[in-house]
């Protein structure tokens, strides 16, 4: 036997988590691919609790809801990946930030944080070999195709 | 079909009609032709105002002895009504009437207004027929020709609306056509302040004139001119409704009865231009010549006469606002001639005589007796056709000369433009008082008014005398301008160019009937006793003979009328003849006295009008000014700094919170969870 309660909690918990894990995931990704699975994520952690409450109170209308928004999800998914095509399309990049034209006018854009360059210690030198020998010819169709790479 | 509710209605229609149809067509389609519409409609409307006084002098004839003068009224719509407004104390009997506010367009007929509707008509046809001649050519052709039967409108309603709120609202209406016309050129920087000042001087005589009528509705209960009857039985009293003229004692006396008569007559001075308003008339000399002789010589400025003589049982009633009637006319008559003496610019001076001529009017009406007021709108309705012969004469001058219309520039022009000449002369020999013209008969039958009433009080001897010496000066300065133009050796100023030549026929032939009037109306009115009979069927003057016969009368010597008669003569033949002297004769005698009067001072003084314009300079416009500086600057300061104020908070706030708007979208998504959090913690305590 197994109690409700605890059956609950532990879906709550799974719930929250994958909830938690989405909020931090949209909010420290920059890929727009990522940020909206991190959505989904969300999306889901939701749906979840929301079947564990249903099955608590014996009530289907928590999991009606959830095939709602299993539809819309996917909907969503549509619209979504189509939209990031678009803006991939227009510069090459999924990233985000590249798409804050909508600031105030006098606020500077997102500009990458630069890491300091490690210092460079000056390399050593390294012995070299002289070459010697002749350099082996390849045939002409393994410059085309090369089973090994 | 010439009854006379038909004409009354008929003869202000059509000048309207014009207006509308000149409005809306001159520009496009009339042009040139513009002059169609209006001298078609005020010749029709002359033709049904002459078959008026015809009519009406035909339905007064036999005298009703039940009832009080002769009128007849005409109901158009009402305009305003709200039936029981108040309760009134009805000033005859003890009946309490509840009173309805009514304000109806009634127009009325009496001998008083068929006159004035004949004179304004009449007049205005020949002033329009004269501007197809003196506009021609004009870029406003159009507009000109639809302001003037726009005014033409308003005076014949002005003088036919049988209610104060109307008398008030075509006054003022008459008063925003003179504005229009005075400022027709209205590029020129002269002629836009002109037609501003005469609006804004008139503004202080209106105000008079309404509060006036805030008295008259607080102590009568009503604005209406004559009785309403409904079914035979009065519904209403009028001010000078049948009623109220057959009671003794009707009328309002004392204080109250005072200052009605005064704020109404600060309304006729501002109208009128006389003494303390007087400034705005020389200046309105800026409008095109016509409009100086139809609306500020024959026409507009006399409807302050004609209100007081509409209002005479209320100036019946107080002796104290006769007086001041009497003295604002005489002192306004004496200043205005002495100014004319010394002026050198032809329309100015005879700006200046009508002044004077008004003057004469009011001291008329100022005696106050039946002879006085007959006298006054005598004057009014002779002086309408010398005044606009000499208006229009000058008109044609300025026209040959090219606009100029300085005297000290021009001479001798008696052989380039004869019919002028003439015309001219017998306009100056009206407005001198010499015997056959008409001049001679009005202004005699006003100092006999005033000589009759210096028996009564003092006061009328020394404007009698005003009177006699104002009557010197005007056949002096008459004659001046008249020898200045037209005799001597002859000179024509550049400007003329190749207009120096006589006016067209269109001017000319105007002017030669009025000439003709100005020789005829006199004689065949005055002497006659055919004005004087006509116009006391006016219900208001017919009050005058039946209050007289109540108090026995007083007495009127045929001899001291011929005495007066001949001294005002010999008079005006004498100033003729100084100006023949000075004039004609020695220049050396007139720049003699020319420095004997400059080194007494009054040479500038009389050059200068007495000053008034800079006097009124310092004691209103600039104070005026001053106000309105301190009302600028609270305005900018203070009440626009306070919304300023009001309207930098948001922008504060604003540049305060414009950094959360930073385009990045993770910032955002931040934003939303911090709040989902707090909004939790919230609902959580």
């Amino acid at each position: 036997m197994y109690s409700e309660v605890a059956l609950l909690q532990n879906y709550l918990v799974v719930g929250a988590l994958l909830f938690g894990i989405g909020m931090i995931g949209f909010l420290s990704r920059r890929n727009m691919i990522v940020m909206f699975l991190a959505a989904e994520m969300m999306l889901q952690g939701v749906s979840l609790s929301l079947v564990a409450w249903s099955r608590f109170h014996n009530d289907f209308g928590g999991q009606m809801l959830v095939i709602f928004i299993i539809a819309v999800a996917a909907c969503e998914a549509a619209i979504v990946l189509a939209l990031v095509l678009m803006l991939f399309r227009r510069t090459g990049n999924l990233d985000v930030a590249v798409w804050g034209e909508l600031r105030e006018d006098n606020q500077l854009p997102f500009e990458e944080p630069q890491l300091p360059e490690p210092p460079t210690e000056p390399s050593e030198p390294w012995p070299t070999l002289t070459t010697a020998g002749v350099e082996p010819k390849l045939k002409p169709e393994q410059t085309d195709y090369r089973p090994n790479v | 079909m010439f009854e006379i509710k038909t004409l009354l209605i008929l003869i202000p229609a059509m000048p309207l009609i014009a207006t509308l149809l000149t409005a809306t067509l001159g520009k496009k389609v009339l042009r040139e032709q513009s002059h169609w519409p209006t001298v078609a409609a005020i010749g029709l409307s002359c033709l049904m105002s002459l078959i008026l006084v015809l009519q009406v002098s035909g339905e007064s004839e036999p005298v009703d002895p039940d009832k009080i003068g002769y009128e007849e009224t005409v109901t158009l719509w009402s305009w305003a009504a709200v039936e029981d407004a108040y309760d009134y104390d009805s000033p005859v009997g003890d009946a309490v009437y509840q009173g309805d506010f009514r304000i109806e367009i009634v127009l009325r007929a009496d001998p008083l207004t068929a006159t004035m509707l004949a004179m304004v008509t009449f007049v205005s046809l020949l002033v329009a027929i004269y501007s197809i001649g003196y506009m021609h050519d004009d870029p406003g052709y159009w507009r000109f020709f639809t302001y003037i039967p726009l005014f033409v409108f308003s005076m014949t309603m002005l003088v036919s609306v049988s209610n104060f709120v109307l008398l008030y609202v075509f006054w003022e209406a008459v008063g925003m056509c003179s504005y229009l016309l005075i400022g027709f050129w209205f590029q020129k920087p002269e002629a836009a302040a002109a037609g501003k000042k005469a609006f804004l001087v008139n503004r202080i005589g209106d105000f008079g004139f309404a509060l006036g009528l805030f008295l008259l509705w607080t102590t009568y209960g009503t604005l209406d001119f004559h009785d309403t009857i409904v079914d035979g039985q009065v519904q209403s009293l009028g001010i000078f409704g049948q009623t109220m003229l057959s009671t003794p004692g009707a009328y309002t006396t004392g204080t109250v009865g005072t200052a009605i008569c005064l704020l109404l007559l600060l309304g006729a001075c501002g109208k009128s231009a006389q003494f303390p308003l007087h400034v705005w008339l020389p200046d309105a000399m800026e409008g095109p010549t016509p409009v100086s002789a139809l609306i500020h010589a024959a026409t507009m400025v006399t409807a302050g006469v004609y209100m007081v003589a509409r209002c005479t049982p209320l100036f019946q009633a107080s002796t104290d606002a006769q007086h001041v009637v009497a003295v604002v006319g005489g002192f306004t008559a004496l200043l205005a001639a002495l100014i004319a003496l010394t002026q050198t610019d032809l329309k100015r001076i005879l700006a200046y005589s009508t002044i004077s001529q008004l003057g004469y009017m009011f001291l008329g009406l100022g005696a106050a007796t039946a002879l006085g007021i007959t006298a006054g709108m005598f004057h009014l309705f002779t002086h309408a056709f010398f005044k606009a012969l000499l208006f229009l004469g000058a008109g044609s001058v300025m026209h040959a000369m090219g606009g100029v219309i300085d005297v000290r520039q021009f001479g001798g022009l008696r052989r380039l433009m004869p019919t002028t000449h003439w015309t001219f002369l017998f306009g100056s020999l009206a407005l001198a008082g010499v015997l056959p013209f008409a001049g001679f008969w009005s202004k005699d039958m006003v100092l006999a008014a005033v000589h009759d009433q210096a028996a009564v009080h003092p006061l009328y001897h020394w404007l009698y005398l005003a009177g006699l010496f104002t009557a010197f000066l005007t056949a002096f300065y008459t004659f001046r301008a008249f020898f200045l133009t037209f005799y001597g050796e002859e000179r024509i100023p550049k400007a003329a160019g190749h207009h120096a030549h006589e006016s067209p026929r269109s001017m000319t032939v105007p002017l030669m009937i009025l000439a003709a009037g100005a020789l005829l109306v006199g004689v065949l009115f005055g002497p006659t006793g055919g004005f004087e009979g006509f116009l006391a069927k006016t219900p208001s003057l017919a009050y005058l003979s039946a209050i007289a016969h109540e108090t026995a009368g007083h007495a009127t010597g045929e001899g001291s009328h011929l005495g007066v008669a001949i001294i005002s003569t010999v008079i005006a033949l004498a100033g003729i003849g100084l100006a023949v002297v000075l004039y004609l004769g020695s220049p050396a005698l007139r720049d003699r006295l020319t420095r004997v009067m400059d080194a007494v001072g009054l040479y500038r003084l009389s050059h200068g009008k007495f000053f008034f314009d800079e006097i009124y300079n310092v004691l209103v416009v600039v104070p005026i000014r001053a106000v309105a500086w301190l009302c600028y600057w609270i305005d900018r300061t203070l009440v626009d700094g306070l919304v300023n104020a009001v309207g930098l908070f948001p922008m504060l706030v604003g540049a305060g919170l414009r950094p959360l708007q930073n385009g990045m979208v993770q910032f955002y998504a931040m934003a939303m969870v911090l709040g989902l959090l707090v909004l939790i913690g919230v609902l959580l305590m």
